[in-house]
């Protein structure tokens, strides 16, 4: 495939208020694409893998940057950049499930130009559909990883409905397991979607790995109050350790009366499509404490249900393990 | 505008993708259009009276007969939302249902071709030499189907056996609870089932509009009433149908 240092011909805006953006983004719809960080843009474009008309750029909107505590909680503007996050005193101390989550994103250059809402929306890391080949996610009739000598490695054990790439994002997982709500803003309003919902598996949604709609742009993340300050426990496996997607990775939150877990999230990253929620494991630990038993009696109830690929059913031990580890945290 | 669209395969070589769906709106169109002219000639026409439902009723449909065909009916309208809809935009959790309309489908039409075989009705939709004289000559009456319900009876068959048949190789290609994903088409093969299974539901929704719209011609529907209660009057048996031809069950 032939691959490019020079940015294809696409016209740049770089509007600095929101409502220049949503109409820009009305404007050129599935032919826009907005950019927060650029690091899931550029490779796209150098490859030529994709070609939009139009680039807009969120960068210089100051409503889409920022911290702030709300009624309920706390909201994050969607431009805000993973290191300003990793950064925050409020994140480290009511939500530091996010805090560490973004810390293994990638690596500390593309941490200070990738935004929490670009991470959140990042497009699939399949081999093959990055290459450009027409596979269901690029709008074709076949998946190339789901093939007895496809490299399947990195997908998915849970969820495929023809196409098999796995959620890449980090931050997902910690969104989906602190129960956030997304902003989504066109222009015609605003509409607020569950996390959960707002990553969507292939069933739904084969071309994309979202909700948004074109024409629509992540504005905000709302973190509710109820798992500020909550026990959290996050890791994330992958090949090295930095600058490399998850092969599995856990997020989870626990809401603790003394030892006893009353409430819990788990969410891990890398085995589907979406963050995919462990709830047999959050029915099993009700009530339970963290100890070397109960992670025992409830690891092995986070694979119930996977189908694994090929070359990828070395995802179930680990996704196992890491609910023992989170467990015995 | 074309009918097909084509991709690389993972070799780059050229191979067929599917069916064009721009054709979609044009198949509405020109079907639409097609009943808006053939309205607009009727209504030119003079309106011949109507034969009485009164009186004694004949059969035209068993209760069986009936059944069938608005398992058929429904299930070719869930396959159409659950395929059609995702192509246009409105996006949704689509493939289970899809293949279970489907079944439904194989199932009817297997169910349908054998009962006609054993049956002997297919001789009453068959297409003979003679059927061929009615749209020209007024005199000439049908037996239980006319030249035009044989020939949406040949048109509907034959897409609805296209559709079945290359939808039969894209479900072994996907989960289901009795077998696992095999993905072992190759991309060629794949894209012609892909042009097959699309090109045929084009076909079956034009025939859908052309069928919902002669069902409900004023004139037409005492055959949807047949469909229903599955009787006609004898007024209306000789008046559309010849006697020496079809002589129905009289008794039912």
């Amino acid at each position: 495939m032939a691959s490019f240092d020079v940015m294809p011909d696409v016209q740049l805006f770089q509007p600095v208020e929101l409502d220049d953006a949503l109409n820009l983004a009305d404007r050129y719809a599935g032919d826009g694409w907005l950019l927060g960080g650029g690091q899931d843009t550029y490779g796209w474009l150098k490859d030529r893998a994709k070609h939009p008309q139009a680039m807009i750029d969120l960068n210089g909107i100051e409503a889409l940057r920022g911290i702030r505590e709300s009624e309920d909680g706390i909201e994050i503007g969607a431009a805000t950049t993973l290191r300003e996050i990793i950064r925050n005193e409020l994140l480290q101390r009511d939500y530091s499930l996010l805090v560490s989550s973004a810390e293994v994103v990638a690596s500390p250059q593309i941490r200070n130009v990738g935004t929490l809402g670009g991470n959140l929306a990042q497009d699939a890391r399949c081999w093959y559909y990055r290459r450009g080949l027409s596979c269901y996610r690029a709008g074709g009739n076949t998946c190339y990883a789901d093939t007895p000598e496809g490299m399947n490695r990195e997908h998915c054990v849970f969820g495929a409905s023809r196409c098999v790439a796995v959620s890449p994002s980090d931050t997902a997982t910690a969104i989906a397991a602190l129960d956030a709500s997304m902003v989504v803003q066109n222009v015609g309003g605003q509409r607020v979607v569950a996390a959960e919902d707002f990553f969507v598996g292939p069933a739904t949604h084969i071309t994309r790995m979202t909700s948004l709609e074109p024409g629509e742009i992540l504005t905000a993340i709302r973190i509710p109050a109820k798992w500020a300050g909550k026990k959290f426990y996050f890791e994330k496996v992958a090949d090295r350790n930095t600058w490399d997607f998850a092969l599995v990775s856990i997020a989870v939150a626990m809401e603790m009366d003394g030892d006893t877990i009353v409430d819990s999230r788990f969410v891990c990253g890398g085995v589907a499509c979406t963050p995919h929620r462990l709830r047999n494991v959050e029915n099993a630990v009700r009530g339970k404490s963290l100890s070397e038993e109960s992670a025992e009696a409830v690891a092995t109830l986070a694979s119930d249900g996977a189908r694994p690929l090929n070359a990828n059913q070395f995802k179930l031990p680990l996704l196992e393990n890491l609910v023992r580890r989170a467990m015995r945290a | 505008m074309d009918i097909a669209t084509y991709k690389n395969d993972v070799w780059g070589r050229e191979v067929l993708l599917g069916v064009s769906w721009e054709l979609l709106w044009l198949i509405c169109v020109v079907a639409l259009v097609i009943v808006a002219v053939h309205a607009m000639y009727m209504a030119t026409q003079k309106r011949a009276e109507r034969p009485s439902k009164e009186g004694k009723h004949v059969q035209r449909h068993v209760l069986i007969d009936r059944i069938m065909h608005w398992v058929m009916a429904f299930s070719v309208i869930a396959l159409l939302i659950t395929g059609v809809l995702p192509i246009i935009g409105i996006e949704f959790a689509w493939l289970t249902l899809h293949w279970i309309a489907g079944l439904v489908l194989t199932a009817a039409v297997l169910f349908h071709a054998i009962r006609s075989v054993l049956q002997k009705d297919l001789e009453n939709i068959m297409i003979r030499t003679s059927d061929l004289k009615e749209p020209f000559d007024e005199n000439v009456k049908p037996g239980k189907y006319s030249l035009a319900q044989k020939s949406m009876h040949g048109a509907v068959t034959v897409a609805t056996l296209l559709v079945i048949i290359s939808g039969l190789f894209m479900f072994a290609m996907i989960d289901t609870p009795w077998w696992d994903r095999t993905n072992s088409l190759s991309e060629a093969t794949l894209g012609w089932m892909f042009f097959i299974h699309g090109l045929s539901t084009l076909a079956l929704i034009a025939l859908l509009v052309f069928h919902l719209y002669f069902t409900l011609r004023p004139e037409k529907l005492f055959y949807l009433r047949s469909m229903i209660k599955g009787w006609i009057s004898e007024e209306e048996l000789s008046a559309h149908h010849d006697p020496q031809r079809w002589a129905p069950d009289k008794t039912a």
